[in-house]
């Protein structure tokens, strides 16, 4: 039964906190975020099973998260009244061309951060875009002007 | 100008109808920074504290955290310091000390161990008058050892009880 607590707590506080520190986070893996998801994922592991070694531990603590995660998934499909809270919301940031400032900033996305993303699906100007949506994944979906 | 499919311009551009969702995250960001400021004021342990009872004949120190959490290593020291000769020194624990705890060590190894009315007793032999005692015992918290219990201390000589000490652990999970 602890375990399973265990296992309840720690993925309803992983995803607040994901939920919590926001997108830009999530869609950059520089070298440092993937050390400290290595440490994030250690540090998870000694809270949920503790000095438990044995393969029943490990069962119900995968299980618990698979079956929450499950949970998660089928209730975003189901009520889309619930989408916003669980899974968030995509935030227009290139209108026409013209960057949006109050939402790059409200994500905490640099214009050198928005240019990068451009760059990298192989657009040289942000004015060449029609529109740039910051998905709820993190990462930034452009669509490019007709013509550019 | 063709708006993607799915997108809503009140909604994902203007964020029209998620004015709350900023305050909720600043609210979340403060909960957590609560808690991680009460983990660094001790709140969740195991810093150790310093408890004494003192009488005539006799002072007992005990220095032990109150506050564990599970899996946890940690050392409870009792000082016992003679005033007179105590000739049959006695070291009562309540079994909290014990429940769901590992006790690796007992350091000196008292004369005898057992059991007083379901209570921990150590016998630790004569101590001088002037001298000091000191029994140290390291303990593993049980990681399914939550909750608060009684962990007082008495001191006897032979069967007359000179000090205690009231106290309680935590163990959060």
């Amino acid at each position: 039964m602890d375990i399973v607590l265990r296992g309840i707590f720690v993925f309803v506080f992983l995803y607040v906190l994901m939920r919590m520190i926001g997108r830009r986070e999530l869609s950059s893996l520089e070298p440092f975020d993937l050390i400290l998801l290595i440490v994030l994922g250690d540090a998870v592991q000694q809270g949920l099973t503790q000095d438990d070694y044995s393969l029943t531990g490990a069962f119900l603590a995968i299980g618990t998260i698979a079956v929450l995660q499950l949970v998660v998934s089928y209730a975003n499909f189901r009520f889309p009244k619930l989408r916003p809270v669980l899974d968030g919301e995509p935030i227009v940031v290139v209108q026409d061309g013209k960057p949006i400032e109050k939402n790059l900033k409200r994500e905490r996305v640099t214009i050198d951060d928005l240019a990068a993303a451009a760059r990298q699906q192989n657009i040289a100007k942000i004015e060449d875009v029609q529109w740039a949506v910051m998905e709820t994944s993190g990462a930034i979906s452009f669509i490019k002007k007709s013509g550019s | 100008m063709d708006v993607p499919d799915q997108i809503d311009l009140d909604r994902h551009l203007e964020l029209a109808g998620r004015g709350f969702s900023r305050p909720v995250r600043w609210v979340l960001i403060a909960l957590t920074s609560i808690v991680l400021l009460l983990g660094l004021l001790n709140v969740f342990g195991q810093h150790p504290s310093t408890l004494v009872a003192e009488s005539a004949k006799a002072k007992l120190e005990v220095y032990a955290p109150a506050h564990l959490r599970g899996g946890l290593l940690y050392e409870a020291r009792f000082t016992v310091f003679a005033r007179e000769k105590l000739n049959h020194v006695v070291l009562l624990l309540s079994p909290g000390w014990a429940e769901s705890q590992q006790l690796n060590t007992i350091e000196p190894s008292p004369v005898a161990q057992g059991s007083r009315d379901g209570d921990l007793y150590f016998t630790l032999g004569p101590v001088p008058k002037g001298q000091v005692y000191r029994l140290f015992l390291e303990f593993q918290v049980n990681p399914t050892n939550v909750g608060r219990r009684r962990a007082d201390v008495a001191l006897y000589d032979g069967d007359t009880r000179l000090l205690s000490i009231k106290r309680t652990i935590t163990v959060y999970p």
